[in-house]
């Protein structure tokens, strides 16, 4: 009996045990066949993106570069957007970085630029013959993502701040739609407002409650910029993004947050956090739910356009002071890392993904993500349905004149200075404090974080 | 009420009366009870209601707590827009093995250190302890160098095999609980003949039902909720777990998250803690039974 029982806790231990063992050869079965690089000549590049629909759409895209490459194997990997930089960083001090990737997290380009991330992609395009021509990218967009006539990145796709408006709400109100044309001198930022208070409808009933207008125009800090307050100094744009001063309790800069925090507490025309939270949910965007006539921000709001419900109209951002500049632009860039063995082979995946008819694909398989390359953007003007696609076209290439690129982009410790803006702000969201009050502390540690990227 | 009032009218029924007031006190604190349920309950079926809402009505306002009509089809869509099956299977494969193997692992060291005597064991069990001050942020990146020398990077690896090495509060739980074990139990086994891992197999760990139990459902837990480690490691869908499935419904920044069906996952997401908390349960009330020594 005893040697009975004995036998069956042994079993039971080596089966345990065994377990560890099993399970190590199991799964090292899985990681032998993707580190195979001395398969022939075939090479295995791993694209890292975010994991969301609108990009992980490209690996659809994956069997039809192999059969044109057959030596190239492209290999998708993904976090959520959160997660996304800790996963880059920790990629890379591990000695597994990815080959390609753009700055679809928190961080930007000057961040990544001045971490040392990024391949110099400068004599790898001389080698390859690579012309921008051939892939209609605009120059000034090329230009973007160039420190002292050094390539680091390649744009191949370009988000524009633009207006959305719920024309079904316009309707309803009788208020003209907003005109798309950017030469439209009688388009202001006063006019906006003007039409929002007509479209704004206060009741004590929630279900009816409605907003004319949501400003995200841009980052919190690029704000004042839009009413042609000065931010940072001019030394940023071109000595890779370290400001050596920066003006946020300047009174130009007092001034425009005035007017944007007096959307929603003296023209009560934008809705308050908590008003969009409930309707839309922790970070959901409120427009969609058709509660909001206006909605000044980036394109990507646009995705998923044909599913709102409701017909969606876009029109030009319009004149807020600053002359030359009216629409924020969020370039998104793909990069080659410095720790990439297979650079050319990466090289090779950018310049398919640039393809007129690939970009063209792209724009119908991510549900509608604007082409860098202008001859496929014809197409991406005409991909929504309640669009006139004349008004795409004229918004775009009046952002394309009226645009700069994103100061998220192009400042080197964003996500820390973005961090402290979200959290400086709160209590002007929230209506507990003054304006005047809490810009010297932004403009005070703004200064903090400045000094320490300077170092 | 009437006859209640009659009963205190006439002294006969005095001793009625005061069972009555006991009573009344058991009610009011019955009835209280009930309502902190029904409050802790109420997240939790406005969650199960909400995975039968469509997108539109999860977005109403003021919210509804019954659906307008039970959407079936969520359970299903699930399946089909986020790979949930599989994200489900590996999810509780991996748990499954990890439990098993922090059990093990954790009861052979926990053992060890509760039974035998020797030469700096308390220098050792000071520094096993000591690995518990250390943050995972502070072992991350070197663990990773480590993992992908190993050519683990994308499989299910760094996610077990760790599991298989002990934890440092688990093993101190259990050597507490093991010291604890009456010594004569030991000794009757000893008579018989028992090797000293039978001891382990037979009497402690049959004693130890509870402590057991509790750290089954922690290591569950805490491998069921892990986000971090398996998005640090792996990289293709097909290997994703449920937390890293579920944090990209909500992690797009360019659309409104579909909360119906993140309420599903969650609701299908919520059941195997259920059923390992209704089974570790049983264990917890086994264990204080067997322990007694007469």
């Amino acid at each position: 009996m005893v040697n009975i029982k004995r036998k069956w806790y042994q079993k039971t231990l080596t089966v345990l045990s065994t377990l560890l063992a099993t399970t190590v050869m199991l799964s090292g079965c899985g990681s032998g066949g993707s580190s195979a690089g001395a398969d022939g000549d075939a090479v295995t590049i791993t694209y890292y993106t975010i994991d969301s629909p609108d990009r992980t759409f490209v690996e659809q895209l994956i069997p039809d570069f192999e059969k044109q490459h057959p030596n190239i194997k492209v290999k998708v990997a993904t976090a959520p957007y959160e997660q996304f930089d800790s996963k880059l960083q920790t990629m890379i001090a591990g000695g597994n970085a990815p080959d390609i990737t753009s700055h679809f997290g928190y961080g930007g380009f000057a961040e990544y630029y001045n971490k040392g991330m990024l391949l110099d992609m400068t004599d790898l395009l001389k080698e390859s013959g690579f012309q921008a021509d051939k892939y209609k990218i605009p120059k000034n967009l090329m230009d973007i993502y160039q420190v002292d006539g050094h390539t680091y990145g390649i744009p191949f796709s370009s988000y524009v701040t633009l207006l959305l408006y719920n024309k079904d709400l316009f309707d309803a109100a009788g208020v003209a739609y907003p005109p798309s044309d950017y030469n439209d001198k009688s388009w202001t930022f006063e006019k906006m407002v003007e039409d929002a208070k007509k479209l704004t409808v206060i009741s004590d009933d929630p279900n009816k409650q409605q907003y004319g207008l949501q400003f995200g125009w841009g980052e919190l800090d690029n704000r004042p910029f839009y009413f042609g307050a000065k931010m940072y100094s001019d030394d940023t744009w071109t000595n890779g993004g370290v400001p050596s001063e920066s003006y946020f309790d300047s009174p130009e800069s007092i001034a425009a947050y005035k007017k944007i925090f007096g959307l929603v507490f003296d023209d009560k025309v934008s809705p308050p956090p908590e008003w969009s939270a409930s309707v839309a949910g922790q970070g959901g965007d409120p427009f969609v739910t058709g509660k909001v006539a206006m909605s000044v921000g980036g394109s990507w709001n646009l995705s998923g356009a044909n599913d709102f419900g409701f017909n969606v109209g876009v029109a030009a951002v319009p004149a807020g002071g600053n002359d030359k500049v009216r629409s924020t632009l969020f370039v998104d860039p793909l990069f080659i890392l410095k720790d990439s063995k297979h650079p050319k082979e990466a090289l090779t995946w950018i310049e398919y993904l640039l393809q007129t008819d690939i970009q063209k694909q792209s724009i119908e398989l991510s549900g509608g993500t604007p082409p860098v390359n202008q001859d496929a953007a014809e197409e991406y003007y005409s991909h929504f349905q309640s669009i006139d696609p004349k008004d795409l076209r004229n918004v775009y290439e009046g952002a394309y004149q009226y645009g700069y690129e994103s100061f998220n982009h192009l400042i080197v410790n964003y996500s820390q200075i973005n961090d402290m803006m979200i959290n400086e702000m709160q209590p002007l969201q929230n209506g507990t404090a003054q304006v005047e009050d809490v810009m010297p502390k932004v403009q005070q540690k703004m200064e903090e974080i400045l000094a320490r990227s300077k170092k | 009420m009437i006859t209640s009032n009659r009963m205190q009218e006439s002294g006969v029924w005095t001793a009625a009366r005061s069972r009555h007031r006991v009573d009344l006190t058991r009610i009011v604190s019955f009835i209280l009870l009930v309502i902190i349920t029904l409050i802790m309950l109420m997240p939790l079926a406005f969650m199960v209601t909400t995975s039968f809402k469509s997108q539109r009505e999860t977005m109403q306002y003021p919210p509804t707590l019954f659906p307008e009509s039970l959407q079936f089809s969520n359970y299903t869509e699930i399946f089909s827009r986020l790979q949930f099956g599989t994200m489900y299977q590996n999810s509780l494969m991996i748990a499954v093995i990890t439990v098993l193997a922090t059990l093990l692992s954790s009861s052979l060291v926990a053992y060890g250190f509760a039974r035998f005597r020797g030469k700096g064991r308390n220098l050792m069990f000071m520094l096993l302890l000591s690995t518990m001050m250390l943050p995972y942020p502070a072992i991350m990146i070197p663990q990773f160098v480590l993992f992908s020398k190993l050519g683990w990077v994308d499989t299910f690896l760094p996610l077990i095999v760790p599991a298989f090495f002990g934890s440092a509060y688990n093993i101190f739980l259990l050597r507490q609980f093991f010291a604890n074990l009456p010594e004569e139990l030991f000794d009757a086994g000893r008579m018989d003949g028992c090797t000293e891992i039978g001891m382990y197999w037979k009497i402690a760990l049959p004693l130890s039902g509870a402590a057991m139990a509790t750290i089954a459902i922690f290591s569950f837990i805490y491998s069921w909720n892990d986000l971090l480690t398996p998005v640090l490691y792996l990289n293709s869908a097909d290997k994703f777990t449920l937390p890293v499935g579920m944090a990209s419904l909500t992690s797009s920044k360019f659309r409104v998250a579909p909360w119906h069906l993140l309420m599903v996952a969650s609701v299908l997401a919520l059941l195997p803690i259920v059923v390992l908390f209704i089974l570790a349960q049983k264990r917890f009330v086994e264990g204080i039974v067997l322990t007694g020594i007469k």
